[in-house]
This record gives structure tokens, sequence and C-alpha cells, in this order.
């Protein structure tokens, strides 16, 4: 940071420079935001409108109420807080699983030569690409035969599902945080190594909190990833209680998009809270300047 | 390569003490116990496909925790383990299936099949047909109460010749109004829903041997002999009433002259699914085209997509930027709702004639665009929508991404006086693409098959004049092959869809593998730093 | 530094112990009939309280069930329980087309319902998969309305499912605009046109997505239709009218509609029903799914009695099916006919539904009048064909519609390519194909015999339009048949006539045989040498 502000107070012009291209920024970011904002605002508006209809409502919807919320909250057919929990659930302990199972093997990747080692980056990467629309029906298959041996892990349990997404562990994200580690010099190992610390040590108490940004990224874009999944938990979970907010969301209020559209809207946008909180929470391990320093050469 | 780079050899020496191999062959052992266990419990389920996919994982695991130089997988082996069972596995099955007529029509196995086929009952000429009320013992056993069309009433028990016996007579009380006793000594009546809550009611035969009868229905029991019988030597179904032969054609048991037997099942067909398709219509229709549209939408997706995620992480990754973090927060919003329900909201703001971006255009400008019709504006308007949605990401990955960069080459280029445009050209660009190449390809390549957003916004359309299939605009191969493939004259044809995207898989991994060349450029690229 | 790790290290350790007792374990309610497991799976806990007195349900019965029916059958576990010992479990899955979509994967897998909710036109994919038992409804037969049962009567002639509801489309209109209904459609338009001219309106009416099924009253009043029906009275795939001379005069005033600005161009739901419910158009073609929105909009409206022209909608059934590999088929069966078909629980089905019943006593009682006035509407409704065949009508129709109604196409080029699209998916990827399937066929090299697919038998065409092929056969006597496309669908017999009688071939000798094909006459003439 001070060779940064060094510079800059060697010139006055700089300073100005510097005002104008906030000044810019400022204003890019004004458009930006509205375009990002507005279809949501919309969708704000239709969750207080008890009536209107996904076409015709206005921003502000002329006799708007808590209606949809309160249908969404007390209604019998909908267990909100439920699903809720349930979707909180399955992310969390997915994408903790998934970021371990993730980071171990890109540290593997990075740091170990190995016979096999590009074919098998590349074979993730080509992996991702393959179409999966059968994969559905092979993934109900499987677990509906695993259940028949561990009923822990049949249709229906989170357990089986958590399982499914934890095999999209291996998948590009090695790639992402591979490459982030690659960045780190081999010297900080080396000189660990000399003093005869384990790969394991040096992983756990060396690279590990060098990758906190990147790992924050992943977790995040993991968590949201599982948390809008809805296709395989549609098929592998049947009963109400055991729905994630997707499912429920989907089959509850989605079933009849004409009616219920303003209290799917209102369960979107209680569901998005959780992950605004978190990207909020945890925004400033990702953003510059907290964090500089800790890659040195 | 001017780095150092450890031998496998010299790992396994630092890491794994004896201590540690004791330890691992435990795990082994008690590892192996249970997949035996667990194998033997598939296979005893007739799951074999599973079981043998269980028992080749298992010897890898064996393998890997094992052999000194598989080292380096063992920091990877759950993440194999799952992505073999939950990845992998699925798409052998497809490559299964893609050699079978798995579909509509042929959903179930052969037992299946022939187990439901075998359930059909045909009712002899001189074979008589009754209604029933069943009565049960204390014991669980069963006398039926039978009545003919004429109105005349019988007793049926198991092994036994049916009498007709008159109220008092073997322990037959009075007749109800409608015939039936209404009880029978040491037998207790029951209604049709108590006594079909057994399900070996069906099973029952009851009546003297040569002549017995079963119940087939709520209302009907019946002298019912098997319609068909199998016969494995011909794989065939013979008729019993009529003596027709119905052999096995892949999948269908079809007697001479062409009526088959309700269900088909799965059969291979070998290379069926791949001949229809370069036979069908779908080749000489609009196939470039939508090729065409596919490869465009996939790389201008990406480029504006990555662009503007890019271009948000940079301009506002300033630590002294005033807002930051409340711009950040709202600019990430489209990623935190369910692209479910937004890409719903975004076709109703460009509805022609009701929309507000259609409405607001036409009052400003006395014209909008028509999204949904011109096949232009269609595929601006998904590109736009599939940037609203997926901006977020990138903004994401690149802010994390930036922070591998140190801060060390920015005080050296300000110090050499470079504008921040250089910077950004010759620093931040080449480095955060080392980090973030394969996911470019990544990203390009989930576009390219990205289904949902195509068939959620419009379906495809607008549909493009005199193609030979139904097509449309914005259609991408995914949408396009698959609607061929649901929309044939038997229903949903997995076999056919899994044909097509094992050939979809070839054209895209094609061009996965050709980018590699690039992030191959970037490895080498990463070893230097 | 440390402490981040050992943090990273207790959140794994603790995610897997969250995982462990939270997701692992299995759902509290039991989702499949018990009978699948051994007793000895599941620790028996003593029985709660609460519970009915007696211990454990003998059987269980799984409904799969829409969001509307799913409360009202739940309603009865408790009680049917309590009489029969039964447990029922009721599982929503959402709107009714998803049940067809998850009971094709689960049924196979054995993981299926015992009963299911479904549409009669799924009856023809369904049959054919084996999905679904025929049910005998003995004498609550003559309770329901005949066309209803009808509908779920597959071409075999067995019954397959028990009807509870029907629906169609009915013309809705705004009171406060129009006075009496329209008897034809240029009428409707005039009507429009008038109310435009006054500034009262601003289209006449608007369609919903979907115009083959949404405008369907207005293709038939034209005299068009999508499939011919055979002698016997079934659907004729084989006889595709979507290019008929009426289909096209349909899509021509629709068009001549739109270009005068009575109509908007676009098919979609949203804007047909906000345009009515706003006064902005006096009519609306609706089914009694969307009464509900309607009445809640506050628009003065009632619905005609009859379509313009004498117009016919499509009719739709609901009802439940009985899965073919329950445990339970006689119980399920036993549940539908004893339980179900009930005026009382009839009459629920009915309330909450919105639909006419398929039920006679409830029809006669129903007393709404909308719902009056769209039966009425529908006497003449055709029922969606429920032969497989029709799934490859929907998108080329809509499309070419479309294609039409927008100016892209004149509307005779848009229903001729709409209609060879459809006659192309049907035919399949072997459409041209001309064979003879026969017992000759082995000696051919086809791996079997009567298989009209075999490449090694097909006829090959002449200049002179004929079709001819050479064998060479072993002296015995042989039978044969011309069968088309690839398939038996459309097949020939020794009298030229479709699914005529064999052909005969006596042979004392070892011989060349070549027979010729006449398309003409369907007829084959065979040479000796």
């Amino acid at each position: 940071m001070s060779n940064v502000s060094l510079v800059q107070r060697a010139s006055n012009s700089a300073r100005l420079r510097r005002n104008l291209s906030i000044g810019i920024r400022l204003v890019i970011a004004i458009l930006l935001i509205i375009f990002s904002v507005f279809p949501v605002l919309w969708m704000i508006s239709a969750s207080f409108n008890p009536t209107g209809s996904l076409a015709t409502q206005t921003l502000i919807p002329p006799n708007a109420g808590l209606d949809n919320y309160r249908k969404l909250l007390t209604s019998q057919e909908f267990p909100f807080w439920r699903w809720m929990w349930n979707s909180i659930k399955i992310s969390s302990i997915t994408s903790v699983l998934s970021l371990s199972i993730t980071t171990v093997a890109a540290y593997a990747f990075s740091r170990f030569r190995f016979r096999g080692r590009l074919t098998m980056l590349k074979g993730i990467l080509l992996l991702n690409v393959f179409p999966g629309l059968l994969a559905l029906v092979a993934t109900f298959l499987m677990i509906s035969q695993l259940g028949d041996v561990f009923p822990a892990f049949g249709l229906n349990t989170h357990a089986s599902l958590i399982l499914v997404y934890l095999g999209g562990a291996m998948g590009i994200n090695i790639w992402l945080i591979k490459g982030y580690i690659d960045t780190i010099p081999r010297d900080i190992d080396e000189s660990a190594m000399m003093e005869g610390a384990s790969d394991w040590q040096i992983f756990t108490m060396l690279i590990l909190p060098l990758l906190r940004p990147i790992l924050i990224v992943i977790a995040i874009i993991s968590y949201i990833g599982t948390y809008g999944e809805f296709v395989l938990a549609r098929v592998l979970l049947k009963s109400s209680e055991q729905y994630t907010l997707m499912v429920g969301l989907q089959i509850f209020a989605g079933a009849q998009f004409q009616q219920r559209w303003g209290v799917f809207a209102a369960g979107a946008l209680l569901g998005a809270l959780p992950i605004m909180l978190i990207y909020l929470l945890l925004q400033d391990h990702i953003i510059g300047g907290l964090t500089q320093g800790a890659v040195k050469g | 390569m001017t780095v150092f780079t450890p031998s496998v050899s010299d790992k396994t020496k630092t890491s794994s003490p004896i201590l540690g191999l004791v330890g691992r062959l435990a795990f082994l052992v008690v590892l192996d116990a249970a997949a035996l266990w667990f194998v033997a419990r598939l296979m005893s389920l007739g799951y074999f496909p599973f079981g043998a996919a269980v028992s080749m994982i298992t010897v890898a695991v064996n393998l890997i925790l094992l052999i000194k130089k598989a080292y380096p997988l063992r920091w990877m082996v759950i993440g194999l383990v799952l992505m073999v069972m939950f990845t992998i596995y699925p798409i052998v099955f497809t490559v299964w299936v893609a050699f079978t007529n798995y579909g509509e029509g042929h959903l179930v196995t052969k037992q299946q099949a022939i187990a439901q086929i075998l359930k059909a009952k045909y009712l002899p000429a001189s074979g008589q047909s009754y209604k029933w009320t069943a009565f049960r013992s204390p014991t669980g056993e069963y006398a039926l109460w039978l009545q003919d069309s004429a109105g005349n009433g019988y007793l049926a028990k198991p092994g036994e010749p049916l009498l007709q016996p008159q109220p008092g007579e073997a322990g037959i009380g009075q007749l109800d109004e409608k015939g039936i006793p209404q009880s029978i000594e040491g037998y207790q009546r029951l209604n049709v829903l108590q006594a079909a809550a057994d399900k070996t009611l069906t099973e029952i035969q009851f009546g003297e041997a040569g002549k017995t009868i079963q119940i087939r229905s709520p209302g009907e029991a019946a002298e019912l002999l098997p319609l068909y019988v199998y016969d494995e030597a011909q794989d065939a179904m013979i008729n019993q009433e009529t003596g027709v032969v119905y052999r096995n054609l892949r999948g269908s048991f079809t007697a001479p002259g062409g009526q088959s037997l309700q269900p088909g099942f799965i059969a291979p067909v070998q290379f069926d699914n791949f001949r229809d398709f370069f036979l069908s219509p779908a080749l000489r229709g609009p196939l470039l085209r939508v090729v065409a549209w596919n490869f465009g939408f996939a790389f201008f997706s990406l480029l504006l997509n990555f662009s503007l995620g890019l271009a948000i992480a940079v301009l506002f990754n300033d630590p002294r930027f005033p807002f930051k973090k409340i711009i950040r927060s709202l600019l990430i919003i489209p990623y935190t709702v369910p692209a479910l329900i937004t890409i719903l909201i975004w076709r109703g703001m460009m509805n022609p004639q009701l929309g507000v971006i259609n409405r607001t255009m036409n009052t400003l400008f006395g014209w909008s665009p028509p999204w949904f019709t011109d096949e232009w504006w269609a595929k601006i308007a998904i590109l736009l929508v599939n940037l609203w949605l997926s901006y977020p990401y990138f903004m994401l990955v690149c802010s994390g991404a930036l922070q591998s960069i140190s801060e060390d080459y920015y005080a050296a280029a300000q110090v050499d006086g470079a504008s921040p445009w250089q910077q950004f050209r010759y620093i931040t660009l080449p480095l955060l693409l080392v980090a973030v190449g394969p996911l470019l390809v990544a990203s390009f390549t989930f576009n390219f098959n990205n289904f949902n957003l195509i068939y959620l916004f419009n379906a495809g359309g607008p549909p493009i004049a005199g193609a030979p299939t139904p097509a449309g605009h914005t259609d991408i191969l995914i949408s396009y092959v698959y609607n061929l493939a649901f929309s044939g004259s038997r229903g949903i044809n997995y076999g056919f869809a899994s044909a097509i995207t094992i050939i979809i898989f070839f054209i895209v991994g094609a061009i996965t593998l050709f980018q590699f060349r690039y992030t191959r450029m970037w490895e080498e690229v990463s070893e230097n730093v | 530094m440390k402490k981040l790790s050992s943090l990273f290290a207790l959140i794994v350790m603790m995610s897997l112990v969250l995982s462990a007792c939270g997701g692992g374990t299995p759902a509290p309610a039991p989702t499949e009939p018990s009978a699948q497991q051994p007793t000895a799976a599941e620790p028996t806990s003593a029985p709660s309280p609460t519970q009915a007195p007696t211990a454990e349900p003998l059987e269980t019965l799984v409904i799969w069930a829409d969001d509307t029916r799913t409360p009202i059958l739940q309603g009865l576990a408790e009680s049917f329980q309590a009489e029969y010992n039964v447990k029922l479990v009721v599982e929503d899955l959402g709107v009714v087309q998803d049940i067809r979509s998850q009971a094709i994967i689960a049924i196979p897998a054995g993981k299926g319902p015992d009963i299911y909710l479904g549409v009669h036109d799924w009856l023809g994919a369904l049959v054919s998969s084996g999905l679904v038992a025929p049910l005998d409804l003995g004498e609550k037969k003559d309770a329901f309305v005949p066309s209803a049962l009808e509908a779920f009567t597959y071409t075999d002639g067995k019954l397959y499912g028990m009807p509870y509801a029907t629906e169609n489309l009915g013309l809705f209109y705004n009171t406060e605009l129009v006075k009496t209904p329209p008897a034809t459609w240029d009428e409707l338009l005039e009507i429009g046109r008038q109310l435009k001219a006054a500034g009262k309106v601003e289209y006449a009416t608007a369609i919903s997505s979907g115009p083959l099924y949404n405008a369907l009253p207005l293709w038939t009043a034209k005299g068009g239709y999508i499939f011919g029906k055979t002698e016997s009275g079934a659907w004729n795939p084989q006889d595709v009218g979507v290019d008929s001379e009426g289909f096209i005069a349909g899509v021509a005033w629709l068009r001549a509609a739109v270009e005068e600005g009575l109509v908007p161009e676009t098919f979609d739901y949203e804007t047909a029903h906000s345009l009515f419910e706003t006064g902005k158009a006096p009519f609306l073609m609706a089914g009694p799914w969307a009464l509900d929105r309607i009445r809640k909009s506050g628009v003065p409206y009632a619905i005609a009695t009859s379509f313009p022209d004498g117009g016919a909608p499509f009719s739709g059934v609901q009802g439940f099916f009985v899965n073919p590999y329950s445990k339970n088929v006689l119980l399920a069966q036993a549940f539908l006919t004893e339980y179900i078909a009930t005026e009382d629980l009839m009459m629920q089905l009915y309330k909450s539904g919105n639909r006419p019943s398929a039920f006679k006593a409830v029809l006669e009682k129903t007393d709404d009048p909308d719902l009056k006035a769209m039966g009425q509407a529908g006497i003449n409704a055709i029922p969606m064909p429920n032969i497989p065949e029709m799934g490859s009508v929907w998108t080329a129709t809509d499309n070419g519609i479309t294609l039409a109604v927008t100016g892209k196409m004149t509307p005779e080029e848009a229903m001729k390519d709409a209609a060879k699209q459809i006659r192309d998916l049907i035919a399949g990827a072997l459409a041209g194909m001309v064979n003879l399937p026969g017992t000759w066929q082995d000696q051919v090299g086809c791996g079997g015999t009567w298989d009209p697919a075999c490449q090694a038998s097909a006829m090959k065409k002449g200049e002179d339009g004929l079709y001819r092929l050479t064998v060479t056969l072993k002296a015995g006597t042989y039978e044969y048949k011309v069968a088309l496309d690839g398939a038996w669908t459309v097949n020939y017999g020794s009298d030229g006539k479709q699914d005529g009688p064999n052909y005969k071939l006596e042979l004392t000798a070892d011989a060349k045989v070549t027979f010729v094909y006449d398309p003409n006459t369907h007829l084959v003439t065979t040479t000796i040498e």
C-alpha cells in the first residue's frame, strides 16, 4: 500500500486524474446497478402485489400488501422455514465438503508431478462438457439401489442428495484453485521441507491460509449453485418435509404460476436473503486491500 | 522448466512412516470387508452394473493406497470415488442407453415385461365368470361367495369343489338383498377393501383342481387360464387361446403380421440410434444453422459475461473506492436470486404488448424491439438475459483471482510510468488468465449446452421458416435435437437422445481439447511465476 | 495461519457429523410400500399412543397427486387407516404434467406409487411402456360419463384409468361490451372491429401460447382436423390433417385478423388473459383452470354455450391410474372403485378442482353456470388423441401457425411444411423403406423373421416407380407381407389392403425369386426362376 500512496503523493495531477476516474467509475456503477437491480425490483413489487400477473404489474402495485408473505409463511401447504432450513443445511454441508475435496486435490495437482496428471486435469474438464440429460435417470436408479442396501442414503434423504452433489466436487474449481496455488512460489514449500515438514503440514499450515480469498469465492459459488439446484433434488426428494426451498417453491408456487406468482416471488426473495447475508459477511475477504501481502515473492 | 520438481519417491519417504503403512493396511481391511458385503448385497438384489462399479472402485482404492507411485492420488481419493459414482457412471449409463431402444414403449426390463404379460388371463369358452364376496376365518383361510350372471350363489373354498348351498346348509347364514350370505359359520364376511388389503388373495386358487377360480379384479372372479406362455427356446410368447407366436423383435414380442404385445422392453439395437440420426431429417434440416448459432451464442455469452464481470472486478477492486461494498453487493444480486424465476421476470418485462421495457420504449420512441418474433432481436434478448444472469459469477471469480496478483508488480509498473491501461493489459490480464483460463473454457461449454435458459425464455423460438424439422432461430444444438428425440412418433426416446448426446459430446469435446492449446500455454506461464 | 487451518479442519469434521445425523436420517414418512422391505430392516419403535389402536398398518398405498387434489386425498388418510388399517401416503408432485415425467423414471425402477393421477392422452405412451394396469370398474361403470370412460379406453378395448374430471376450452366474452355471443368467427371479428373503432378495446381477442390447442375451435370451425379416423373409429396417424383445406383456411383467417390489427401476432398466455381481464379485448378462449383468475380480476364476463361456427375444442379427461408393478394392485383398484368412486368424494374433487365432474351424479348437481356453459360448448369436443404419434404434432403445428400468422410464410406454405414435418417424424428414420417381412428373411441374413426394418430384405425402387428385390431361397413354404417405413404401422396384405392376410409362397425347389411391389396397388407379384 505504501508504494501506491508514495507514487500518488508525488503528483498533484495524478490526484486530479484519480478523482475524475472515481467519478466516471461511479457513473458506470450507477448504470450497472440499474441494469442489475431493476428486474429484482420488479420481483419485489410482484411479491407485494396480491393480484397482479407477471406482465401487467406496475412498479408500485396499486393495492400493495403483505398477503403473499402471509400466505407463504403461515399456509399449511408451505412449510417454508423447514424448506429453507433444509436448503441451508444441504448447501452448507455440500459446499464445505466439496471445498475440502477440491482444495486437497488441487494442491496435489499443483505440487506433485505424476504420470497422467495433465490427462486427469483435462479429463475433469471434458467430463464437465458431457451433456447430462440422462444423468438424471442414471442417478435416480443408482440412489434407489443404494437405498435398498443403505436406507439412510436412499431416495428421499438429504444424505443422498449431498452425495450426488459431491460427485461434482472434482470439477472445474480444481483448475481455479490449482491456478491460484501455482502462483505461490515453491520456495516456501522447499524451505519448510528442509525443516522436516510433511506435505500435509505444508498444505495446512503454509498453503491453506494463503488460499483464503479464492476459497471463499468458491465456497460462495458452490453454495449458490447448490442452493438453486432443483432438477436433481426434485427427482430424489419426494416428501414435502424433505424438500429444499427451490423444489418446494417450484412445486407449490410454481405449479400455478398464474395464481401464485406473487407467493413464488416472495419465497424466492426470502430465499435469497441467506445468500446475500453470506456475501455481505465474506466480501471483505475477497475485495482488494485486505489480503495483499499474503502472497509475497 | 526451471522449477525444482521433487520426485515421487522423495515425497513418500518424507511423509509415510511405518506407522502410516500399518494404519493404511488396517483401514484397507475394514474398507474391503465393508465393500465386499456391499457388493454381495447389491448382487443379491440383482443390481449387477452397480455392483460391478463398486467392485472396480474398491480395487482402484486399494491400488491407490498400496502403490507408492499413486501417492498423489491419495490426496483426492474421496473426490475420485464420488466422481466415478456420480459423474462417470451416469456417462457410462448414457453410452449403454445409446445402443438400446430405452424410451417410452421400452422402459421396463425384459423380465418385468414378461412378468406383466404373463399376468394376462383369459376366460376359456367353457369358463364361468362370477361376482365375488370374500369371507375369512380367524386362521386366515378364505372362502368366496360367488354369483354368476343368472344370480345363482356358490360357495368356493381352496381345493374343494364348488357348492351351491341354501341358507342353513354348510354354515351359510341368511342371504341379504343382494343374495350374499350375511354370515358363514367360522368365517367373517369382508367387504372388497378389507379383502383386497391382503395381497395374497389374488394368488389363491378356489375350487377343485383343473377348474380353479381366481380373483381377477374387485368385481370379478373367474375360471381363468394364463393367456400367454413364455417359450425360452424361441424367445417368444405363445398365445394359449389362438396359438399365435409372438417373437422378440427388438424389444417387442411381435406376431407375424405386426401385432405386438404391450409392454415392450429395453433391448439392444446396436447402432440403430446413430443410423437414425444420420438418416433423419435432422441432418438435412437446419443443423448447420443451429450449430452456427450455438457457437455464436456460447462465444458471445462468454465474451460479454466475462468482460463485464472482469471490468467490474477491476474497476472496483481499488480498496479506497467509495461505496465499493454497497456497489458490489448490489451488483451481485442477480446471482443470488434463482434463475428459474428471473428468466420468467425478463420474459414478462420483454412482453411485446404489456412488458415494461416495450411499453416504455413505445411511449418514448414509438417503437420497441420485437424480442419474440424477430430472429435477431430474439438472439439479442437471449444474450442480454444471459449477461444479466452470469456476469456476477465472473465478477466473483475475477475478484478472487485478482488477489493472487502481487501488489509489487503494480508498484514496479507505476515506477516505470505505466498507464492504468498498460498495467491492466500487461499485468492484470495475463496473470488473471492463468487462473481463470480453464474457467473460460468451462463456461463456454456450459453455455454451449445451456438448455434451461433457452427453454425457459422462449423455447427456441421464433420458428425457422421452411425447415424440414421443427426448429427455432434461438434453438441450440441440445434443445433442437432433444426436441427431435422427444417428439418422434413413440414419445420420449432416451436411446436416440443418448446417441445424439454422445455425438454432441464429441463435437464439444473436440473444441475443448483444441482450446487446451491455450490452457497449456497458461500452465507454462504459471510454472515460471 | 494456524488458527485458520484448524478452523478449516473443525468445519469439515462438524459437517461430517451433521450430515451423518441430520441428512442421513431416513424420511419420517415411509414412501415406499412397506412390503418392499424385510421386517428386520427397520428398528420397530413402540407405537406412539396417539396412533390408531392397531399397531402397524397392514399395507401402504402411495398416491402421486397434483397440488389441487393432494389435500383432498390426504384428508382421507386418517379415516381410511382407521377403517381398513391401510396407510395412505399422498405425495404432491406439483402440476399434473410433472407426474408423468417422474413416473417414467420411478415405476420401472420399482419405486413408483401404487396409484397416480394423469390425463387420458398419456394412455398411448403408458400402455406401450407397461406403466399402467387395466382397470375393471365393475358395476361402478354406469356411474361415469360414458365419453370420459371412452377417453381412458385404449385401442385394445381395455379400460386403463378411472376418470374424475373433464376439461375443455370455453369462449369468454365481456358482458359489458358484448350483449350476445357471436354465431360466426367473422361476427366475432366484426364486434371487435366496431369496439376498436369506438376506442373501447385494443383487440378483438388474443390467443394463448400453443395455438393448436388454444384456437382449435377456430381450426375445426373452418373444417381443419389433426388426425383422421380409421374405419373402426380409431385415430389414424397416417392421415394428418393440419394441411387440410379447412385448417389452412383457419390460419389464413387468423393471419388476416392479425394484419388488420384485431389480434396480436404473438401467442402468449399472459397477454391473452391480461387483455381480456383489463377489458382491452372482448373475447378470450380459456379453460376452467383460468376461472379463478378471471373471476378475481373483476371483469364482467359470461361464457358462450357454443363456439362460433360450431367449432370444437379439445377435451381432456383427468383420472387415476394404477401402477402394474404395485405390490397391491387389487387393493389399489378396490380403493378406487370402492372409496374414490363415491358421490361424496367426487363432489369434493369437483369443488376444489373447478372442472366438470366425470361422475354422473355429481355432474347432474353441477350448478356453476360457467362450468355448465363450458360443458355445453364442449359437447362436440374432440378428445385429445391418446396415440403416441400425437407427440409429433404439437411443436410442428404451433410453429407452422406462428410462421403464417407473423407473415413469414403464406398460410398454405406454412401448414404444408408443418404437415410434412409431422409425417416425417411419424414415419421415422426409415421413411421410404419398402420391406417384405416374412418367414424367409432369416435366409438372407436378417437374423430373424418378420422384421420390417431389416436392410437385407429392403426393396429397391426402379426407374419405372416399381420396387424390386431378388433373393435365392431354399425349397419350402413361406409367408410374408409388405411393410413401409421400416415399421409395421403401414402394412399391406395379399389383398392389397392395410393389415390384410399374409402372402403365401411355395417353392418346390431352391429358386431365385424376384418380388415386384407396385406402390399404387400395394400388391406384390413374384417371378420364380
